[in-house]
């Protein structure tokens, strides 16, 4: 039962098989011969073919170093793992953690086997201006980022020592506030071209990391330091009001509503997650919109009976689409 | 478009000139003031300037740099714009000291601990930049594709396609560069590279400043605006068209012997002396014909023996005059080489020069192993070097170009012999500059040198400080237009209009990051804004012609309308019935000489249509017909059917011959003024053929003849005149059996009794009516037109290739919903090679299993463009790994066709070019450089550059591979970069 650990009823039960079995029959069956333990011998018909991650090549045979599935393309062979940790890819968003304020850099845990790296230029400055750091620059790391902290950047490269190096390029990367952090298995993220995502009915962002984690807050309007810059030019007795994110602007409080969908929303992924589906923007709105259909109190999301629900809803809704193909 | 507002100023030393003066463009030779330049500024739209623009500390105190000499009007006005931290644009001419300007951004950035990127278009001219900037400021790093020195330094010098790169992967550059410079922005114009400053520029930090320098383009404003409307930013426009040194044209006729000053060095042209200097002109004598085919050494040869060429003739001159250094240039690199060995006769140094420039020679040479010192081309060019006399151009090795770009700086070479690369980049002025030839090959034809051109060479002339004036001397071998000459000595400079194309390899990137879109982009390329720079001025067309539109006023406008276009359709179906009866095989049998035929009149005005049905046609008889014979061969093979006929007819015409002496001959009306005469007619124009026929005479040259056979054909439709002429049925008669002519001769008999229902038909001024709706409607199509125009232009420009584009990404599996797939990710870090072929040849696994020789001998087919007409064919085995890149290029080829992308499939194939496959192999092997000059008949200079560009790519490469995963793959890219990055290849600059 994909190891959840909840009590069903037996009806729920049989429902709950019956929806994943009707899953399962959609699921292509093209690769589902590929799949591979460590150690299975991969069968390459030529030796031209390029090996690529997951797999070794043991004397003259090429193996698998993951279990996952075999993908080719052109001659390349690789093994997509199934369930794995995360591994970075550049321009990958990542959502983590402030572990470390060390010279010059941030150490963040990002889910990955080794702590990723925030270099302080690497790094807009607060002001917007574009300077070599400094050494006071240096010394005021602790107010843009402490311990603890919740960041949002994008996978820069690795660098030569190995170590995994992150960017924040622009003003929509950086701390996150207000807000819940989730942390699912990174396989159920899937690299698309968005992973901001603005809900404007809710008045949330929803940001999709894909190291797994996942952070739900209150929405951040998110100013471009040039605009800004502007505003206070042409407007002096503004200066005041508007000036560094986070410092003079008293946080007033999330109103209830909001942090109950923010809730709503992590408990729709937690949901998912437990399931094993692959989590995107579309299901988890469903989700939502059928627990509020449904009258649901938000703690009610997590029971037995609306699983049962989301995995149904989730066999009709991939059911209608491939019908639809 | 918004409208951008504008302040201009004028600077001028004594004031007091027309504003108008400076404006002007072509006054650049001689402009009267000689200090001046025209200062401007472009806002962003809605952008709010203020006072306190500036918060930076250093308003008010010092300049970040003081120079030992008084500044020009127009570095100062630069300067003063860097120092209120806003962008600037510097246009002036290469001598005029633009260098000024960069090392002010770059001091004034050190000073505020802020980053700087100078980027300019040349390895070799960042390398002297490096040098340059590094004696001035000690924190100076130096990034090309060939070498990297320090890139932590605070100013970065690189070239361009670097810095954009360095974007694209967002390095932490970018987050600290407070101004970038770019230099020789004009590049932008550049076919194959100009897109390169439009990325770079659109994705600059939002918060960085930039300079750009550039030659003197007349639309300096427009890239401002285009600057600050991308960048939401002031831009600064500094234009000079001031020369430090003025300059005098003169023109050297080849065969004669004396210089003759065309324009002087007040800018003023002189016709007199023009003439004179062409009646100098020697025609080409025998000898000079016969080496027509090799124009290049046409007039530069030694014409008889025992007499001195034109160029020995000319430098003589010039160092007799004491016009030297003096610098020719020539447009190709083999005649370069050419002139300098006429000079063998010649010493220009005495024997101390003689002993520093071996000096210098040597210990820039001792670098080199003893191998590559025995070079033929280093040890010819030592003697050559000696008697003051150099050669510069990119066949060179790249250490003998910068030696004598050395020597010449230092004064040791007097004549030096040089292509066009010679005139851009670092200053190195001549007194004396020489135009050995005024055509010049741009690749499919000869033509004259182009202004911009001319203006840039010809900056090289005089040096600053030195001379009072600069000499340029043009050696003319043909006659040529004052115009011409003028146009070229005096004409404006080329425009910086946008050269922005995409690949592939650009969307990748642009996908790939998280707000990058390529439609944004495109959206802020230079080359949009250009397009919409037009717009208004197809809005006010269309406007215009609306207004004409309306003011015309019809009565009964509707029911004339619906009997408008009745007559259209009745003209139409006209018109394909015709189509089908008078098609060869139909009327060919009836076209019998005497048969009387009905013919349209030539109309006498397009515009103007005939409304009535039988208005515009005219009778004749019919003389012969005849094929037309078709431009190709293959016309004799078609069946009689389907070939052209003209059908030859008597009829009145009215004859006119123009002043050229060519007739023209107009159809009129049998009753009109006209002579008869024989015409010959396609069959579209034949109306009707009559079942009469008539006995024409033989012989219809006399004029009696021919005005007496139309009296009969008078006679004849006046007899018929009641009843009509008897006409040939196409059915019953022709034979005609086509379903569709039944169709539409039944539609044509319904719609003329359509006619009868309409009253206005009646009316007496039906035809001006007609006439007037008929203007009405074509007005109507041009406003359409127009606005068709106008919505392309506003859609994005490439929006449809871009799609293409996509959709061949998608189809080759490079993309999917706009996330970029593995094979994507390995073709988004190829930017030097073609990246679609290369990523296919590397995942079909054509490197895994060839020895690393072969793969980096196959590489070097994606390098070389040049075509080689004599070039040995690659042995088998590299043949065989040739015919399969070309089989993968041919694959990617077809799949872009599919795609619609535009592609010339076997074009694109035969790009790759196998030429230096050999050369390379034997270099990866291990063999001397020497031995591989050997098996190729190119220049030295030409293969480092392949064999570097080829390491650039190997880098590449092994990135490629990381992405992928393949460790082997990746250790032999690895191999292959360490076994060709050696020896003279590999040289360090001088510079460095």
């Amino acid at each position: 039962m994909r190891g959840i650990r909840l009590s069903f009823s037996n009806t729920q039960k049989l429902r709950l098989e019956k929806a994943l079995a009707q899953l399962e029959s959609l699921s292509s069956k093209l690769n589902s011969n590929a799949t591979v333990i460590v150690a299975d011998k991969i069968p390459v018909d030529e030796d031209a073919a390029l090996k690529g991650h997951g797999t070794l090549e043991m004397g003259n045979d090429v193996v698998a170093s993951v279990c996952g599935v075999v993908e080719r393309v052109n001659k390349l062979v690789y093994v997509r793992p199934l369930r794995a940790r995360y591994k970075p890819e550049i321009g990958d968003i990542i959502v983590g953690r402030v572990i470390e304020v060390a010279p010059k850099r941030w150490r963040l845990e990002i889910n990955f086997s080794q702590d990723a790296v925030l270099m302080l230029s690497s790094m807009n400055l607060p002001d917007g201006i574009q300077r070599r750091r400094t050494a006071v620059d240096e010394l005021n790391m602790r107010s843009i980022f402490v311990e603890n902290d919740v960041i949002c950047a994008e996978v820069r490269g690795f660098q030569h020592d190995g170590s995994l190096h992150l960017q924040a390029r622009s003003q929509k990367y950086g701390k996150l506030e207000r807000g819940k952090l989730l942390k699912i298995p990174p396989y159920l993220v899937k690299r698309r071209k968005q992973h901001f995502h603005h809900l404007d009915q809710y008045g949330v962002d929803l940001i999709f990391g894909c190291n797994g984690l996942i952070w739900i807050g209150e929405h951040v309007d998110v100013k471009d330091a040039m605009v800004e810059d502007q505003v206070n030019k042409s407007d002096p007795q503004n200066t005041h009001s508007s000036s560094l994110p986070g410092s003079s602007e008293e946080p007033t409080d999330t109103p209830l509503e909001r942090r109950q969908y923010i809730c709503r929303i992590a408990n729709a992924i937690t949901v998912f997650s437990a399931l094993g589906f692959m989590v995107n923007l579309d299901s988890v709105m469903e989700t939502v919109t059928l627990s509020l259909s449904l009258n649901l109190g938000v703690h009610e999301m997590l029971e037995a009976e609306f699983h049962v629900l989301v995995a149904e809803q989730e066999a009709e809704r991939r059911s209608t689409s491939t019908r639809r193909k | 478009m918004g409208s951008f507002k504008r302040k201009s100023q004028e600077f001028s030393n004594e004031g007091d000139i027309p504003p108008s003066k400076q404006l002007k463009q072509n006054e650049l030779l001689g402009v009267d003031e000689p200090v001046t330049c025209l200062h401007d500024v472009s806002y962003p739209e809605g952008y709010v300037s203020s006072a306190s623009t500036s918060g930076l500390p250093q308003q008010d105190s010092k300049p970040a740099k003081e120079f030992p000499f008084p500044l020009d009007p127009f570095q100062s006005e630069a300067i003063k714009c860097i120092n209120n931290g806003e962008s600037v644009m510097v246009s002036a001419h290469t001598s005029a000291g633009k260098t000024v300007v960069a090392l002010y951004a770059i001091a004034l950035s050190l000073k505020n601990n802020q980053r700087v990127v100078y980027t300019s278009p040349i390895k070799a001219l960042s390398n002297q930049k490096y040098r340059e900037f590094k004696e001035e400021f000690s924190d100076v790093g130096l990034m090309t594709g060939d070498v990297t020195i320090d890139p932590n330094a605070s100013c970065l010098v690189m070239t361009t396609e670097i810095w954009r790169s360095m974007q694209y992967k967002g390095s932490e550059v970018t987050r600290e560069v407070a101004w970038v410079i770019f230099d020789e922005v004009h590049y932008m114009r550049d076919r194959e590279r100009g897109v390169v400053w439009e990325e770079s520029i659109v994705m600059a930090p939002k918060n960085s400043n930039f300079v750009f320098l550039s030659a003197t383009v007349p639309n300096a404003k427009e890239f401002a605006d285009w600057v600050a409307k991308v960048h939401q930013q002031p831009c600064h426009i500094v234009y000079t068209d001031y020369r430090p040194t003025p300059l005098q044209h003169y023109i050297f006729p080849s065969g004669g012997d004396g210089l003759y000053l065309v324009v002087d060095d007040k800018g003023k042209f002189r016709e007199d002396s023009f003439q004179k200097a062409l009646n100098a002109l020697v025609p080409a004598n025998e000898g000079d014909k016969k080496r027509e085919n090799s124009k290049w050494q046409k007039g530069l040869v030694v014409g008889k023996s025992g007499e001195d060429s034109d160029i020995f003739k000319m430098v003589k001159m010039i160092i007799q005059r004491q016009y030297d250094p003096v610098i020719c240039f020539s447009f190709s690199k083999r005649e370069c080489e050419f002139l300098a060995m006429q000079m063998a006769k010649m010493d220009l140094n005495n024997d101390d020069e003689k002993v520093n420039i071996e000096t210098i020679f040597w210990s820039a040479m001792d670098m080199l192993s003893d191998d590559d010192k025995k070079l033929p081309q280093v040890s010819n060019m030592l003697p050559l070097l000696k008697r003051g006399i150099g050669v510069h151009h990119s066949g060179l090795l790249p250490i003998l170009k910068e030696v004598i770009e050395i020597l010449f700086q230092e004064g040791f070479i007097k004549c030096l012999f040089a292509t066009e690369t010679f005139s851009i980049g670092l200053n190195m002025p001549a007194k004396t500059v020489v135009f050995t030839n005024v055509r010049k090959f741009d690749g499919d034809k000869f033509r004259w040198l182009s202004s911009g051109e001319y203006i840039q060479m010809s900056g090289r002339a005089g040096r600053r400080g030195i001379d009072d004036r600069g000499i340029c001397i043009l050696m003319v071998d043909e006659k040529l237009e004052p115009s011409t000459a003028k146009f070229m000595l005096k004409g404006s400079a080329d425009a910086l209009n946008s050269a922005f194309h995409l690949s592939y390899n650009m969307l990748l990137n642009q996908i790939r990051s998280e707000d990058g879109h390529p439609e944004n982009l495109l959206r802020n390329s230079f080359y949009q804004f250009q397009a919409d720079r037009a717009l208004p001025d197809y809005e006010k067309q269309a406007k215009i012609l609306e207004e004409e539109r309306n003011s015309i006023v019809i009565e009964e406008e509707d029911s004339l309308e619906r009997y408008y276009n009745l007559l259209e359709q009745y003209k139409s179906l006209k018109r394909d019935v015709c189509g089908i009866v008078f098609s060869p095989k139909y009327c060919l049998p009836f076209l019998q000489p005497g048969r009387l035929v009905c013919v349209e009149c030539t109309k006498v005005d397009v515009d103007i249509p005939i409304f009535s049905i039988n208005e515009g046609v005219t009778w004749g008889v019919i003389v012969n017909f005849e094929r037309v014979k078709g431009i190709s061969e293959d016309d004799a093979n078609k069946k009689p059917e389907d070939a052209n006929y003209t059908v030859d007819v008597l009829t009145r015409c009215i004859v006119q011959k123009d002043e050229v002496g060519r007739k023209t001959i107009k159809i009129v009306r049998l009753k009109d003024a006209g002579e008869p005469a024989v015409v010959s007619l396609p069959l579209s124009q034949i109306d009707s053929l009559s079942s009469v026929r008539l006995v024409i005479p033989k012989d219809l040259l006399p004029s009696e003849v021919r005005e007496n056979t139309l009296k009969k054909v008078s006679e004849v439709l006046n007899r018929f005149s009641k009843e009509g002429m008897p006409l040939l049925h196409p059915e019953d008669d022709m034979k005609v059996q086509s379903s569709s002519y039944k169709k539409a001769s039944s539609r044509i008999e319904a719609l003329e009794s359509l006619f009868e229902e309409y009253e206005i038909a009646k009316s007496p001024l039906i035809k001006e009516k007609l006439k007037v709706l008929h203007k009405k409607k074509e007005l109507t199509s041009k406003i359409k037109s127009i606005k068709r125009t106008l919505r392309t232009s506003t859609v994005l420009a490439f929006k449809y290739e871009l799609k293409a584009r996509k959709r061949a990404l998608r189809r080759l599996g490079y993309i999917r919903d706009d996330v970029v797939l593995q094979k994507g990710k390995v073709a988004s870090e190829i930017s030097s090679a073609d990246e679609l072929t290369l990523t296919e040849l590397m995942l079909n696994g054509t490197f895994r299993n060839i020895k690393v020789e072969d793969m980096v001998s196959l590489l070097s087919c994606f390098i070389w463009q040049e075509k080689l007409q004599d070039a040995q064919k690659p042995r088998e085995e590299l043949g065989l790994l040739f015919a399969q890149l070309q089989d993968t290029a041919r694959q990617v080829a077809k799949v872009q066709l599919e795609s619609k992308v535009q592609i010339d499939v076997e074009n694109f194939v035969s790009s790759f070019r196998p030429d230096i496959m050999e050369a390379v192999y034997a270099w990866a092997k291990g063999s001397k450089f020497y031995e591989i000059m050997e098996m190729t008949p190119v220049f030295e200079g030409s293969l480092i550059r392949a064999i570097r560009r080829l390491e650039e790519v190997l880098q590449q490469l092994i990135q490629a591979a990381k992405s992928i995963g393949d460790i082997v793959l990746e250790s032999k890219f690895e191999e292959a970069v360490t076994k060709i990055k050696r020896d003279i290849v590999f040289a360090a600059s001088l510079y460095l």
